[in-house]
């Protein structure tokens, strides 16, 4: 039965202009297209297969080609399959669509894309500070942000060198690399 | 962050007079006592740390034997429990609940992340060491400590409190600039909380030389008077 889905699936995508198809298993199916054909994509998956749930949104900054791919992972629950669909929009400004009208979970996974990335989605109902209300500084998930240094900037440790290590010491054992070392590469 | 490094400063202890009369501290030995044997826990379960605690309160190790049991609001509980990482969002609320919890209040930092961060002492979202914040009076680490640690970590402070030892929540009187730094340090100069530790600290007798400084000041510049939240139906 989902063979025959797939079937009629694929006579369907390929509607879309530029559609490059990977099926990794039965279950799995991974679409790259162009980033304007995303919105004609899923307004298709969602109105005319069966493809009602959009789970996730996931960024990944690709720094070294300038680029944030974005990933909108769609599920169908009667063919059990899942499709990853694949976009690639230029890192400045990182700007793109919303599909907010599409999916309205969107929302909530372009919210924390903005936070997370910095990509800003027009046309979506809230881009405002969503879990990191406390912070001022930049995406903390792009590849360029230095977390360990923002770390040795604002924060300092504590000495803690507990009786029963100084036994093992004495015994010739111990912690090889301390913590210590390991910051102070990045100082 | 202030450069002063507090963990070695003792509280200045007022020096108690000697006296011949042998009953004449027994009054306050008394209060110590009964205080070290009914403490009401409030567990502000930061972290995954607090999956310990669930065994350590019911029947396999039961604290209520030592007198320690679960508290609901803030202002009637005499611990407070930090267990686990605190990010910088929950550092907010963890600092407002412990200013208004009652003194004497005594903090305990469950888990190597208050130490140090534990294993997340590279994020940019969690705050590395607790008593940069608000004073700690004993540290459990371990990731995660067994329920038998955490009930040895209580009987210790069960000592501590018998023995007068356990002053931390005197020492943020006195202090407070020091804390208020680091404070705002990370939340930005418009920090500000709801309980007023200056007045405080002047109604307990507490203030000291330390707390008042260049922090408080910027405190005192910011500060709004607080005003009554919009009720909405
Ligand atoms: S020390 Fe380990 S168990 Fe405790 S909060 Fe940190 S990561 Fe979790």
């Amino acid at each position: 039965m989902s063979a025959a889905h797939s079937q009629n699936l694929n006579v369907l995508l390929q509607e879309i202009e530029g559609i490059h198809l990977t099926h990794h298993n039965p279950r799995r199916l991974r679409a790259d297209i162009a980033a304007e054909a995303l919105p004609a994509l899923l307004a298709l998956l969602r109105g005319r297969a069966s493809y009602v749930h959009l789970s996730a949104i996931s960024c990944v900054d690709w720094i070294e080609e300038n680029q944030f791919e974005l990933v909108y992972h769609l599920w169908s629950y009667e063919t059990s399959v899942l499709i990853s669909a694949h976009i690639r929009i230029p890192r400045e400004p990182g700007i793109y669509l919303s599909v907010f009208d599409i999916y309205t979970p969107a929302a909530f996974f372009e919210r924390d894309i903005h936070e997370m990335f910095g990509v800003y989605f027009e046309g979506s109902p809230d881009m405002s500070k969503f879990i990191l209300t406390e912070w001022n500084g930049p995406p903390p998930m792009r590849k360029d942000f230095n977390s360990e240094k923002w770390v040795m900037e604002t924060f300092s440790w504590q000495e803690y060198h507990p009786d029963w290590l100084k036994d093992l010491e004495e015994q010739g054992g111990g912690i090889v690399s301390t913590p210590e070392s390991i910051r102070m590469d990045n100082k | 962050m202030s450069n002063t490094d507090l963990s070695n400063i003792e509280v200045n202890q007022k020096p108690v007079a000697k006296r011949s009369n042998p009953f004449a501290n027994v009054f306050n030995e008394l209060v110590s006592f009964c205080r070290s044997r009914s403490m009401f826990m409030l567990h502000y379960c930061t972290g995954c740390g607090a999956i310990e605690l669930p065994p350590a309160m019911t029947s396999r190790f039961d604290m209520e034997r030592l007198g320690i049991q679960p508290m609901v609001t803030p202002r009637q509980a005499d611990i407070l429990l930090i267990t686990g990482y605190v990010s910088i969002k929950t550092l907010k609320r963890v600092i407002l609940t412990y200013e208004q919890m009652g003194a004497p209040k005594y903090v305990i930092g469950i888990c190597s992340c208050t130490v140090n961060g534990g294993m997340y002492w590279q994020s940019y979202a969690t705050a590395k060491k607790l008593d940069e914040y608000i004073p700690v009076d004993l540290y459990i680490a371990g990731c995660m400590p067994r329920p038998e640690a955490v009930i040895e970590g209580l009987q210790q402070l069960m000592a501590k409190i018998k023995t007068d030892e356990a002053n931390s929540w005197k020492k943020y009187y006195e202090h407070y600039d020091y804390y208020l730094g680091n404070q705002q340090h990370l939340f930005g100069n418009n920090w500000q909380t709801p309980t007023d530790i200056i007045g405080e600290a002047k109604t307990y007798q507490l203030e000291g030389p330390n707390t008042l400084g260049e922090h408080t000041k910027i405190l005192e510049s910011v500060q709004r008077p607080l005003e009554p939240l919009e009720m909405k139906l």
